[in-house]
């Protein structure tokens, strides 16, 4: 063991807290391997163009239903099993789009990882 | 006793699951190494058991008492908001080894000034999450237990200080994955209940709305707050016992005035508030300010609930317990899934609480429809039993968010804003609680559903613009993304404060003062990209955001990795963090 190299003894919570305070604000330059960075940009390229369409469709959607609402009022009128078909739609209708655009856009999220 | 009986065991199993939990994670030799391990499905469950709030739980079902079957929108926008986290934020947000949006600015950017702007727009968001919450626990437990309202609010205050001090966030997945079950059990088994007792004569009035004009038996009404009554006609009252006959005109209600009103009387009216029921109440559109403009209103609300979602402190932090970015982004689609079958029960409550508590309209305590249903049905034991549990569940939803999001400000005080020292995160959470109380005090008079909403409208305006461009877009510079933020959080914080404060609006003007996200997000977003294309990226910039989107989950041999394992993200082990410190701390 090489002597003359003197360590400070101190509890883990201390050690913690000098740690800290020393690491702050410095910072590393963040450097990819070269054969990293290809597959990262073709990752980076082909998660971008497959986010489009889900958010298109969100945004489509979300904005849509209000809009058939105002244009149509008489399904506030039409009655299903004597609730207003207006209120059904906005309760049953949303959710499980919702489920089926998270659903679908995680596989093909996922699949582009997959084949790289 | 209600409270011994309903909030109690709750508090009991939320802090013995805790103990449960850290006796598990002591056999590791980390508690995040542990976490590491949580699957996606319990992941997600602790996400929605952290973000179904008292706005969530309470709110929804108020507003559609006040406002109408349009603010069954607001619980569309919060489950849309995880579709939008899933595609643009979970996954990289995750790899870049970030928990908190300060750690993410200085991640992607190494500015520290942009850490600390980060920093202040969490507080600006989790006062004004936070508020709603320790007002709700507030007004729920003095409609149950009939106490004052700032004893309820101080006792949420104190249970939150004590509980983060005394380490109740240990093993916090463990906690907020049971809340959200308990949550889930006790809003929709009183949902059935409730819609099998009342009968078809109600079921039936429930789906047929009619303005609430008359009160059909006496009603006794408890006014917390002063408020301002219009009488059409004379009326008579019972005001502590003593008969008392109202000429028309306006009548100014006293604080703390109990009033009873008689069978067959005539409703008064709450200034600038149509009566409940009304034409406008069934449309399924939300008249925002009641301006008249109910399509814009909610184009206006869906934009800040869609966008505000991924810049949520307390729900980005829950996402770094997955394994990995793909994990991360796993729990954001099942997180849409399961609040989905939350969020089918609010409409329950909302329309049999216009049927049968209708009259809390004047004293602005809707929010406590949820809780005051079980005893209009039924006035036995089971009614007891049921408003018990409701406001069990009422008390997980608001212990589960306050929670994380006292932890998250104490952290962005302690860490990013000031120098932190050994003891300033438990002063932090003191000083935060203390605060958060004496804001609720003053927050009587605002729903809960519209402070949260304008917390996700802050979040939407600074912190959606600086992740997305962060992860998508690697010209952003340090300068764009700090003029932006400023720009979203001065527009956003602006239109809060001239609603609350400013004088009253009317039209389309209304709407985006009070609902300001349809301007603020696009200015924010414009400030952000124009400024950046004015200056140079430094030449890292590019590996910076690549690094995002690497899937880590494939161990590659050539990767240069000290020593850690390879399922984890890039660099965050010896990033500064602030609640992974705080976690730490907590957990020795």
């Amino acid at each position: 063991m090489p002597a003359g190299k003197r360590v400070a003894v101190m509890s883990p919570q201390t050690r913690h807290a000098h740690s800290r305070r020393r690491l702050r604000g410095r910072f590393r330059v963040p450097k990819l391997d070269p054969a990293d960075e290809g597959r990262a940009l073709t990752l980076y390229h082909a998660q971008r163009r497959r986010a489009a369409a889900p958010l298109v469709l969100m945004f489509a959607g979300m904005f849509g239903l209000p809009l058939v609402f105002a244009v149509f009022p008489g399904l506030d009128h039409a009655r299903l099993a004597g609730i207003p078909l207006s209120w059904i739609v906005i309760v049953l209708l949303p959710y499980p789009g919702l489920v089926i655009l998270a659903r679908w856009h995680l596989r093909r999220a996922e699949r582009i990882e997959d084949d790289q | 006793m209600i409270f011994a009986f309903a909030v109690a065991p709750v508090v009991l199993i939320t802090l013995l699951i805790g103990l449960r939990g850290v006796a598990a994670m002591r056999t590791t030799s980390d508690f995040l190494v542990a976490s590491r391990r949580v699957s996606p499905l319990l992941n997600s469950a602790a996400v929605s058991g952290e973000y179904l709030s008292a706005a969530s739980f309470l709110g929804v079902a108020g507003l559609v008492v006040k406002d109408g079957i349009g603010s069954l929108w607001y619980p569309v926008g919060f489950t849309a908001g995880y579709i939008a986290m899933l595609v643009l934020v979970a996954a990289p947000m995750r790899r870049s080894g970030a928990l908190t949006v300060p750690d993410f600015a200085e991640a992607r950017l190494a500015s520290p000034a942009l850490r600390r702007v980060a920093a202040v727009v969490i507080l600006v968001i989790g006062g004004l999450y936070l508020v709603p919450q320790f007002r709700t626990a507030g007004l729920v437990l003095s409609a149950v237990s009939g106490t004052e309202y700032w004893v309820g609010v101080v006792i949420a205050g104190a249970g939150v200080a004590i509980t983060l001090a005394l380490g109740g966030m240990r093993a916090a997945t463990y906690v907020q994955a049971f809340q959200f079950v308990l949550k889930v059990v006790l809003f929709i088994v009183p949902a059935v209940w409730l819609l099998v007792v009342v009968g078809p004569a109600v079921r039936d009035e429930a789906v047929h709305p009619v303005t609430f004009t008359h009160f059909d038996h006496d009603t006794p009404v408890n006014f917390r707050v002063g408020v301002t009554l219009d009488v059409a006609e004379p009326t008579t009252v019972l005001t502590d016992g003593q008969p008392l006959t109202l000429a028309p005109g306006p009548w100014q209600v006293g604080a703390g005035t109990a009033v009873t009103f008689l069978d067959g009387t005539r409703v008064p009216v709450v200034r600038g508030q149509p009566l409940p029921g009304g034409p406008g109440w069934q449309r399924p559109l939300l008249d925002l300010q009641h301006a008249g403009y109910p399509l814009l209103g909610t184009w206006a609300l869906l934009v800040s609930l869609m966008l505000g979602t991924m810049g949520l402190p307390h729900v980005l932090m829950r996402f770094h317990t997955s394994p990995d970015g793909r994990a991360a982004r796993r729990t954001a689609a099942l997180t849409v899934g399961l609040l989905s079958l939350f969020y089918l029960f609010p409409a329950v409550y909302g329309v049999l609480g216009r049927v049968l508590v209708p009259h809390l309209y004047l004293s602005g305590a809707t929010d406590t429809a949820v809780v005051a249903l079980p005893a209009q049905v039924d006035s036995g034991m089971p009614g007891s039993l049921f408003t018990g549990l409701l406001t069990a569940g009422a008390f997980a939803a608001f212990l589960a968010t306050s929670l994380g999001l006292v932890l998250v400000v104490s952290g962005a005080i302690s860490y990013d804003l000031l120098p932190g020292g050994l003891g300033a995160l438990r002063v932090a959470v003191f000083g935060a609680a203390t605060t958060v109380v004496l804001l609720a005090l003053m927050a009587i008079r605002l729903d809960a559903g519209v402070l949260v909403t304008w917390g996700f409208t802050v979040a939407a305006s600074t912190f959606c613009p600086l992740l997305v461009l962060g992860i998508w877009w690697s010209r952003l510079t340090v300068a764009g993304a700090m003029s932006g933020v400023l720009a979203g959080l001065l527009g956003s914080a602006g239109a809060i404060a001239a609603t609350l404060f400013g004088p009253p609006l009317h039209g389309w003007l209304a709407i985006l003062i009070a609902q300001p996200a349809p301007w603020t997000v696009p200015l924010a977003f414009l400030t952000m990209i124009a400024v950046s294309l004015r200056g140079r990226p430094p030449a890292w910039a590019q590996a910076a955001m690549l690094r995002l989107h690497l899937n880590e989950d494939r161990p590659v041999a050539r990767r240069v990795d000290f020593g850690r394992d390879p399922g984890h993200s890039t660099r965050s082990s010896r990033r500064s963090s602030a609640v992974r410190r705080m976690t730490g701390r907590l957990v020795r």
